[in-house]
């Protein structure tokens, strides 16, 4: 018992991994089983990376639209990229944020155009910002933004 | 062009690993890497403590006690003078010049700082009931010197806060992590060094005293006070009913009488009072 008491900032050092280990890949989870099943609903939606022409009186009307998405790391990703930071090697333990944030940002960006009744997203772009920081700062939790936006356009009715 | 969306399976984007395996496999290697960088300071230490000559430890404990803020103490010096006087011709203490100095702080502790300068906190003298506990108490400070403690201690400490500089510039949760993992380590070591202490102080105050009555007094008032509920496992020191077992184990083994204990004199006290008035 004592020991317990002695090492507490220990303990609650190991508290905090586990639950940054159990809440992260709980909410990871649900995330990307939210992300697919938006995915899978909006796949229909066409986005492409070109700048499209489109041939005279084809375009109604077009204008911006933007998705953006704030995500934070937990504290077991953040010990894990630290270790790796000093090895160095692939973060792997970043990847998947990244990826979730790119992805929720585009899906946000589409129900955006499909809102404003767009029918076709062109010129789609992704930026990407780090925000609280430095992510390895000690007391910080590092969290990633990225914004995705392009061009909706709506088409005349033929 | 005609647009054909496509259900793109699987994710190159992220790698398919188990994250807990990679945070062993990493925590392990520091780990690893810290112990041996450790083991391999402690060996150069101990190759150069040896070596250090004495005139470069004055000089380094001069400095040392000068961020200290001890005031010189001649109660405290002339006890100390007396248990040197009966140390063998041969000692290798003989090289060095000793001097006590008092603190004021409530800790209950005392320093063996390089160059000979062993400093007492003055909340170990209130503890501090009879002559022989504060001999026993200077006499387990000269022990550090035998050994030279003191400049290992420095070397692997130093090593350690340069190792962990170092580390902490790119990240400081992972490598006290670490370090508390391997703190058991560090322990062990130093605990050996304080029994070594303990036994060449059970032995000066034989010598200074005829017998070794109150040798272990002072742990004991310690223990007492304590109670059983401190863990000593990761402690630089090791627990008192440890360092009883052993200074009494001592005393049983070289047959050395035990008699009764000289009161503590009035002149050690006298800082304390002067603090009052």
């Amino acid at each position: 018992m004592d020991i317990l008491l002695e090492n507490m900032d220990l303990i609650i050092s190991l508290g905090v991994i586990m639950i940054g280990y159990f809440a992260g890949s709980a909410a990871e989870r649900k995330h990307y089983t939210s992300i697919k099943k938006r995915e899978k609903e909006t796949l229909g939606f066409p986005v492409v990376t070109a700048e499209a022409y489109f041939a005279d009186g084809r375009v109604k009307e077009s204008f911006m639209v933007s998705g953006s998405v704030v995500i934070s790391m937990d504290y077991f990703k953040r010990l894990l990229g630290n270790l790796r930071n000093l090895f160095g090697g692939r973060v792997k333990a970043y990847e998947s944020l990244i990826d979730r944030a790119r992805r929720e940002a585009i899906l946000r960006m589409k129900e955006e155009a499909q809102m404003m009744g767009g029918d076709m997203i062109t010129n789609l772009r992704l930026d990407t910002s780090t925000l609280t920081g430095s992510a390895n700062r000690r007391s910080q939790i590092g969290s990633v933004e990225v914004i995705a936006y392009g061009t909706a356009v709506v088409f005349n009715q033929e | 062009m005609k647009f054909t969306p496509l259900e793109i399976e699987g994710n190159v984007n992220v790698s398919q690993t188990k994250p807990i395996a990679e945070f062993v496999w990493l925590a392990g290697e520091l780990v690893l890497l810290v112990v041996g960088a450790y083991l391999l300071l402690g060996l150069a230490t101990d190759l150069l403590a040896a070596r250090i000559p004495v005139a470069a430890e004055t000089w380094l404990g001069s400095r040392s006690l000068a961020s200290f803020h001890g005031a010189a103490n001649p109660a405290l010096d002339r006890r100390l003078q007396e248990l040197i006087s009966r140390l063998p011709a041969d000692s290798p203490l003989r090289r060095y010049r000793f001097s006590a100095h008092l603190l004021e702080s409530d800790t209950v502790n005392a320093v063996a700082l390089p160059g000979g300068h062993i400093l007492v906190f003055s909340g170990l003298l209130r503890k501090v009931q009879s002559e022989n506990e504060l001999a026993m108490v200077l006499a387990h400070e000269l022990g550090h010197y035998v050994h030279r403690d003191h400049v290992r201690g420095l070397g692997r400490g130093l090593g350690i806060a340069m190792a962990a500089q170092l580390l902490m510039g790119s990240d400081s949760s992972a490598t006290e992590f670490v370090s508390r993992l391997t703190l058991p380590l560090f322990a062990r070591y130093s605990q050996a060094q304080e029994q070594a202490a303990d036994a060449f102080a059970v032995d000066l105050i034989r010598s200074r005293f005829g017998h070794a009555g109150g040798a272990s007094d002072f742990f004991g008032r310690l223990h007492n006070e304590e109670g059983e509920s401190r863990s000593y496992i990761l402690a630089s020191h090791p627990s008192p009913q440890d360092r009883i077992s052993r200074i009494s184990d001592r005393i049983a083994k070289r047959r050395y009488p035990v008699r009764p204990t000289l009161p503590l004199g009035r002149d050690v006290l006298q800082p304390k009072a002067e603090k009052k008035s």
